[in-house]
């Protein structure tokens, strides 16, 4: 999986991953948020306008990276998500903690 | 529809993988465009979830697998078989509870019982077989 990663606003990472977040792609993403992470930044911010499927194994991945970056501080927010995304988080009631916004710069808009 | 759309696909891992059953699912869509959105991606994620489970656990040893999977489109429903090779399976597809919200894993067989309206497992000449079948839904 292609996963970009360029600096936002305010000092926010954002990751873009492209494709299926599914259990072949999933492990890059957790490396990903560890590797920003491990270079001393915890505020993350994942744009999933590019990815087309999750399943519960990118929703492990999500998870396992907000809570990687709360732990340093920081905090892991969603954009962009598509239909079939929400319909995941929702089934799973991972909306709760992974609410998902409607692009990167709403997602850290209280920042 | 006249006559149910019916298409299985059959893949060893390696080097098949959830990737595989995608492009088979994503191949399928053209030729039954009656299907409603909610319908295609509720079922794309239940046999992906279901494909990752059986990769993950009916090769534990990691020598292997070959499966079978069979989707059927008709007018009132979508029937999915997965048959494979495995380990007697061990898969809880009934009752399955989604775990607490921090968990990393163990919501897959949840989600599926989430998407679709039956699920069945048996064990026949050797094989692992799940069957799962979503009522489509009306007005697509």
């Amino acid at each position: 999986m292609k996963i970009d990663m360029v600096d936002g606003p305010g000092g926010v990472v954002v990751l873009k991953p492209e494709g299926r977040l599914n259990m072949v792609a999933a492990p890059a993403v957790r490396e990903a948020v560890s590797s920003i992470v491990d270079s001393g930044r915890s505020r993350v911010a994942v744009d999933l306008s590019g990815v087309e499927f999750i399943d519960s194994s990118g929703l492990g991945a999500l998870i396992s990276g907000l809570k990687t970056t709360r732990q340093a501080g920081g905090d892991l927010r969603i954009a962009g998500a598509n239909d079939q995304v929400k319909l995941v988080l929702s089934l799973t009631n991972l909306e709760r903690v992974l609410t998902p916004y409607d692009t990167v710069e709403n997602a850290y808009g209280d920042a | 529809m006249p006559e149910p759309l019916r298409r299985t696909v059959r893949l060893t891992t390696p080097p098949g993988d959830v990737n595989t059953v995608h492009d088979f699912l994503v191949e399928l869509w053209p030729d039954v465009d009656s299907v409603s959105d909610v319908d295609r991606i509720s079922i794309e994620t239940a046999l992906i979830e279901l494909a990752a489970n059986v990769m993950q656990h009916a090769d534990s040893d990691g020598s292997g697998l070959t499966c079978e999977f069979t989707v059927v489109v008709s007018d009132d429903a979508i029937d999915m078989v997965v048959r494979d090779t495995g380990e007697p399976g061990e898969i809880r597809l009934v009752g399955a509870e989604m775990p607490e919200l921090e968990a990393e894993s163990g919501r897959g067989l949840a989600l599926i019982s989430a998407l679709v309206d039956e699920v069945a497992y048996s064990q026949e000449d050797g094989h692992n077989i799940w069957r799962l079948r979503r009522t489509r839904t009306t007005g697509a």
